[in-house]
């Protein structure tokens, strides 16, 4: 905690994001109390209408409340995020970590399938894995973890390797203490620093990546609130009425940010020439 | 350099090998039959088993996995569901268009990205360095297609300096010679059609630059404020060099070619991005043809355009490397 503290306060922009952050979480969870409409309530009579003290950020074109549904829609932006990146995380640091620990044929292997996957552009690979499962929220941010996942792998890989040769782990060896319990103990638990900044790198470009699938009809379907897919939505209204369309894409642009601005500033934390700049 | 070129192509082998089988693997994990999938509720029992044959289903998956990379080593990619046509054909037609976005956006970041980075690492943690950070930042959390409506809507809707979306106008009318719009113009003298061109290149190059722009900021930045903490700039300040020549000769020379790296792997990357800038501006480019490929669930051609975007990645890097090679005298001896 008071480290957290110390990182916070040499880190004003991490401060600004993680305050941000903290204030849109908020927002979105507590939004049933604070708001009367329903994210999904069709109400025709008043469709497109501009934004007004009733409907802050207007209404779409079935006469939705906008701001209601960017607000239930962040509900299930961050937990895309925060799943993607869980899912992503143990798959990527158990074979990263195995192939570290391992070495020989077995990380010659994981590690060969992690180029592969590497070959690919992210959201190439993302699009083509969402298209083969079928359009659905679950198989988009499956699809995404698939393309985070090998991430993962090299930088708990390079941890394992670096963290295998301290006398500490030669120790635990030379005991026979279980495999099992020397990856998890010695190995995974003091290479976390870095998998950390990772999570925290990959948790917007998870959800920039599912908003991107979503945008492109292979994530959420209609009429569930996900912000990339609300985008395309009301892509056609956006001659007439752009806050339809703009006030979700704002919203991933928001939260996107404010993850990254907390990311940036941990990964010049870990790092340190960046960090005695900070000092 | 031809002996590490081999060795490169070598080591590639078992990479482009798990390639293939993760592309080939990309219709045979499609949930339940894929023959009727493909087809739809409507289809008969005599058109899914035709294409069952036509896929090659009805063998086992090692035998389809060799008649896949057969094909493909004889320039088959498959044939689209949706026209008939063979899929490398219609990749090529479009590969152009790809290209040409590609090369214009990388070119407009490099313009952009580098001075930004050389600027902020020459006054670390100055207001100017916290402002590139935050429009770096912002660049990078920018989802492309919101970037693209915005910029739309003020500059081809509200303001209508620039047309919304296309390559180029449908009054003009230019023989294809290369198939990059512009140089067509320029090739066949056609100048009203060069500049239509370029008025329809401007946003969707801004669009696709803007992640690689930022990203190279700062990396640029980082990779300098490194660099400025050798003994060799040491040297170079104690040898009474300016300022200016310690930053451009020395540090920002050694920063260049980390930054080559990453704007080849961007660059890469930035193709993929192209689905969506190109599914936007309803550019005539690949990532056009994966999108519509995904809503007329024309597997084939999914295969054959991720098949495309990767190996395109794979060259990239596999350029890169050389390059660094040419660059730089230390990592040539090296590969001598």
């Amino acid at each position: 905690m008071t480290m957290l503290l110390i990182f916070l306060r040499k880190n004003t922009l991490a401060m600004v994001g993680g305050l941000t952050l903290l204030a849109v979480l908020l927002a979105i969870l507590f939004a049933p109390m604070m708001i009367t409409y329903s994210p999904t309530r069709i109400n025709v009579l008043h469709k497109l209408a501009a934004p007004s003290w009733e409907h802050w950020l207007g209404t779409d074109a079935f006469g939705r409340d906008v701001l209601t549904r960017v607000l239930y829609g962040g509900r299930y932006t961050l937990a895309i995020g925060i799943g993607v990146v869980a899912i992503a995380f143990t798959v990527g640091v158990f074979f990263g970590t195995l192939a570290g620990f391992a070495g020989g044929v077995v990380d010659m292997l994981i590690m060969r399938v992690v180029d592969a996957m590497l070959s690919f552009p992210a959201l190439v690979l993302a699009i083509a894995l969402a298209a083969a499962f079928g359009p659905s929220l679950n198989n988009a941010m499956l699809a995404v973890a698939i393309t985070l996942a090998p991430q993962f792998a090299r930088v708990a890989r390079s941890q394992a390797l670096a963290v295998s040769v301290k006398p500490y782990v030669e120790a635990a060896v030379s005991l026979g203490l279980p495999t099992r319990r020397i990856l998890w103990r010695y190995i995974f638990a003091n290479g976390l620093g870095p998998l950390l900044v990772q999570a925290s790198l990959s948790l917007g470009s998870a959800i920039l990546q599912t908003a991107s699938l979503g945008f492109l009809g292979l994530g959420a379907q209609p009429p569930l609130a996900e912000w990339g897919a609300d985008v395309s939505a009301n892509l056609q209204y956006m001659r007439g009425s752009p806050w339809v369309a703009l006030s979700p894409g704002m919203a991933i642009l928001l939260t996107v940010l404010c993850f990254n601005l907390i990311g940036d500033s941990l990964a010049d934390w870990f790092n340190p020439r960046r960090r005695s700049e900070l000092d | 350099m031809v002996s590490f070129l081999l060795r490169r192509l070598v080591a590639l082998l078992p990479v482009l090998a798990l390639v293939l089988v993760i592309v080939f693997s990309l219709v045979r994990i499609i949930p339940g039959d894929p023959a009727v999938t493909l087809l739809g509720p409507g289809a008969t029992n005599e058109q899914i088993a035709a294409l069952r044959l036509q896929l090659g289903l009805d063998r086992p998956a090692a035998f389809q996995f060799f008649d896949y990379v057969g094909g493909l080593l004889q320039g088959n990619l498959g044939t689209s569901l949706k026209t008939g046509n063979g899929v490398l054909q219609e990749i090529l037609i479009r590969l152009p268009a790809t290209l040409e976005l590609s090369i214009c956006a990388t070119l407009l970041a490099i313009l952009i990205g580098i001075p930004i980075g050389v600027l902020s690492a020459t006054w670390p943690n100055s207001g100017l360095d916290h402002v590139t950070r935050v429009v770096s930042l912002l660049g990078v959390s920018m989802p492309a297609f919101l970037l693209a409506l915005i910029l739309q809507l003020i500059f081809a809707t509200y303001l209508g300096w620039l047309p919304v979306s296309g390559r180029i106008s449908p009054y003009v009318a230019t023989p294809t010679v290369t198939g990059f719009a512009t140089l067509d113009g320029v090739i066949n003298g056609d100048f009203g059609a060069m500049w239509s061109a370029v008025q329809h290149l401007v946003l969707p190059t801004v669009v696709l630059a803007a992640f690689l722009a930022t990203t190279l900021g700062r990396f640029v930045r980082n990779t300098m404020l490194d660099v400025m903490t050798e003994d060799y700039i040491r040297t170079a300040r104690a040898k009474g060099l300016s300022r200016s020549s310690v930053i451009l000769h020395h540090g920002l020379r050694n920063s260049l070619l980390p930054a080559i790296t990453i704007t080849g792997l961007k660059f890469a990357e930035m193709l993929g991005g192209a689905i969506l800038t190109e599914t936007i501006f309803a550019w005539p480019g690949v990532g056009r043809f994966m999108f519509e490929a995904i809503k007329n669930r024309d597997y084939p051609v999914i295969q054959g355009t991720t098949l495309i975007f990767a190996l395109l990645f794979m060259a990239t890097s596999l350029l890169v490397d050389l390059l660094y090679g040419v660059l730089d005298p230390r990592v040539r001896r090296k590969m001598q």
